[in-house]
């Protein structure tokens, strides 16, 4: 932090200014990160911290001297750092000064800038940023406070808003109604019957929650042994899944077929041998794999791909709801990150401000001091202190005074005219 | 004394009150003032409601078990107590709303109708009385339990076969922790019931002169037991889970609130003890 105050600044790029290949191009891998960080603050920056995603790529830092207008060499830097011939084109970059970033790095812990809104994975991606900046000693006063507020932000959106609540994939629900029926996974079993990309994400759902067994029947049994391994999960033919239904807790099917292949009589059947066992089956295939009449048999909770999207589309728009609500916060914590950066950039002002002023009145009274009796010097130089206490207070009570982006700039402003008309960058008080 | 007992009465419902509200607020708003409090509420309600049953049992010399108003507020008390012990087992706060509503309820009626009675027969004063009487409150107090557990998980059973997942999906636990929940509620309610019964079955007849083997209440409580019992016993042989369990818990509550109900109406019985 230096005495002109705040200089973070912003360069990144993210899925609404650009597109897939371009991102990809931007993405620095966790191996790249402490290389480009060190070259960047070797370079550039005074501190500095990047954060590379799937979906934005995103370098605050402060300026080695601070920056006005264009920020192209840093998006050359950055560009360069991929060895690139040549940048993305520019209108693919944003570029933000001031509160601007922190505002906006806010928002993107809250999950109001996330592809999926709510989606606040990103907020361990931010975490590694940060454990990366630290390790390569890219980080100061300014970065360590921002991403401590960030964390404080996140953690209160998540807390006091619903923004995050309720699926919305069909894979991940299909997971969530599991765990909304059983309370340990992990003596539970699924079976995939045919290998559809949601149905494989359905299961690494299931999986990241500890599920117990898991069983793949696939027409094409190779296809099935390939990806087993990475469920952990053991294949059977495909048309020995029947045998399977009774041992399954979860039922997951995404087959082409024009008939259903799970039947009434099916799961007739195997509820015999589970008794009341509750039985989950998650119908991806269109036309649906599984007969509907089924969804009203007892302990037997039936979703097919249109009710699994019916409930994803009340998600979204409950998540929509919360967005006031997450806006607030961030502005909140944004007006208190804000008065923490005056504070640091008012301070030496006021110091220099101070013995300004003092130096002033310690030099005219040593011009008259002699004039006075002793007796009445002491009494001088009270009432001159308090002189210049007075002609201080309303200055600096209205430069603490108000909050936000707008005054941010002001305060700026303010503080360098004052620094400018009272001379306090010369050393001479005369 | 009376003062202070009637203050009592005017302030535990409005406590039962904000404790559901609290409850209520932290399950359907999720507010985290109400989700940081609610516990410590009800620690405070049930810690004013103790203080009031050992004051009114000190100001008229004997537990205050001799008038339906007095039990009603007994099994306000207990039922929190026992909800208040699963909180702590399982850390669950999120039922605490459904269930807490029963005690605001029985104690706002007590606060209504209750008397005072200064004389008492003197078999209301013995202490095996005393175990029949609580053995069979906290055990009326964990079928009440079970029962609520049971319909919250008949209606996230209901959401969870619809797709129309609301506040009840959200916040619940999962089926199979309902379940268990309602379960245990239920062996407890039976053993205690079973206590509640023998001690009454053994000792009533040599206390209570009018003592009858055709008692309303005699007849109610084993009712009751013989459903709980019927349905543990089935869980066991037959492998009745899930919601047919539940409907077992909700069918044994709706008797003891019927057998209650007839015995304070019914004009005999010797389980009449208010002068």
């Amino acid at each position: 932090m230096t005495a002109q105050g705040l200089s973070l600044n912003l360069t990144g790029i993210n899925h609404r200014t650009a597109p897939l290949d371009v991102r990809e191009s931007m993405w620095f891998s966790a191996e790249e990160l402490s290389g480009a960080l060190r070259r960047i603050m070797e370079t550039r920056a005074a501190e500095c911290l990047l954060i590379s995603t799937c979906n934005r790529t995103e370098l605050y830092y402060v300026p080695r001297s601070p920056v006005v207008g264009d920020q192209g060499p840093i998006r050359d830097v950055l560009s360069s750092l991929k060895n690139h011939p040549s940048p993305p084109p520019e209108e693919h970059f944003y570029n933000l000064a001031g509160l601007q970033p922190v505002k906006h790095l806010f928002k993107v812990v809250s999950g109001l800038d996330s592809m999926v809104l709510g989606d606040v994975q990103i907020t361990a991606q931010v975490k590694d940023a940060y454990a990366a900046a630290l390790d390569c000693g890219a980080t100061g006063t300014l970065t360590n406070r921002l991403f401590t507020a960030a964390m404080h932000v996140g953690k209160r959106v998540r807390t006091e808003t619903q923004i995050n609540e309720g699926a919305i994939s069909v894979s991940y629900l299909a997971a969530e109604l599991a765990t909304k029926i059983f309370a340990d996974l992990s003596k539970r079993t699924a079976l995939l019957i045919g290998i559809g990309e949601t149905g494989k994400l359905a299961a690494r759902h299931l999986a990241s929650r500890n599920l117990g067994n898991m069983v793949i029947a696939n027409r094409t049994l190779s296809v099935a042994e390939k990806i087993a391994p990475l469920f952990g999960a053991r294949t059977v033919p495909f048309e020995a899944m029947g045998a399977e239904i009774a041992n399954a807790d979860i039922i997951i099917t995404a087959v082409q077929s024009s008939s259903p292949i799970l039947t009434r009589e099916h799961v007739a059947a195997a509820m015999k041998q589970r008794g009341s066992r509750p039985l989950i089956l998650i119908d991806l295939g269109v036309p649906r794999n599984i007969d509907p009449a089924i969804g009203g048999m007892d302990s037997v909770f039936l979703h097919d791909i249109d009710s699994l999207n019916r409930i994803i589309d009340n998600n979204l728009s409950r998540r929509r709801g919360e967005v006031p609500k997450a806006q607030k916060i961030v502005l909140e914590e944004l007006n208190e990150f804000s008065r923490w950066t005056r504070s640091m950039e008012l301070g030496p002002t006021f110091q220099d401000l101070r013995e300004r002023f003092e130096a002033i009145r310690e030099l005219e009274l040593g011009r008259v001091r002699h004039r006075f009796a002793e007796k009445d010097r002491e009494e001088l130089d009270i009432v001159t202190k308090r002189i210049v206490n007075k002609l201080l207070h309303m200055p600096m009570a209205n430069l603490r005074n108000g909050h936000g982006e707008r005054e941010f700039e002001d305060t700026r402003r303010k503080i360098s005219f004052i620094r400018h008309i009272f001379g306090l960058d010369r050393d001479d008080p005369s | 004394m009376h003062f202070v007992i009637r203050t009592f009465e005017i302030v535990l419902p409005v406590l039962y009150f904000a404790t559901v509200w609290v409850y209520g607020k932290a399950f359907f708003s999720a507010d985290v003032p109400s989700t940081r409090a609610r516990d410590k509420v009800l620690s405070a309600t049930i810690i004013t409601h103790l203080v009031y049953v050992v004051l009114r049992t000190v100001f008229l010399e004997h537990f205050p078990i001799t008038s339906f108003y007095e039990i009603l507020s007994l099994i306000a008390l207990t039922v929190s107590l026992v909800y208040s012990a699963i909180e702590l087992r399982t850390g669950n706060r999120e039922t605490g709303y459904f269930i807490l509503m029963l005690p605001l309820f029985f104690q706002v009626i007590s606060t209504v109708f209750i008397k005072d009675y200064l004389e008492v027969p003197p078999e209301l004063r013995g202490m095996l009385l005393g175990f029949h009487v609580s053995s069979a409150l906290f055990g009326y107090a964990a079928i009440t339990i079970s029962a609520v557990y049971g319909l919250l998980y008949l209606m996230l059973y209901h959401d969870l076969k619809s797709t129309q997942f609301g506040v009840i999906y959200k916040r619940l636990p999962n089926l199979e922790t309902l379940e268990k929940m309602s379960i245990t509620a239920t062996l407890i309610g039976t053993v205690l019931l079973t206590v509640a019964i023998t001690l009454g079955l053994v000792w009533l007849p040599l206390a209570i002169e009018s003592f009858s083997y055709a008692d309303p209440k005699l007849f109610g409580t084993i009712s009751v037991w013989v459903v709980y019992v019927f349905g543990l016993v089935a869980r066991q042989a037959a492998g009745w889970k899930g919601r047919k369990m539940m409907l077992v818990t909700i069918a044994g509550f709706v008797i003891a609130v019927v057998s209650i109900a007839v015995t304070a109406i019914l004009p005999f019985g010797f389980h009449k003890f208010g002068t």
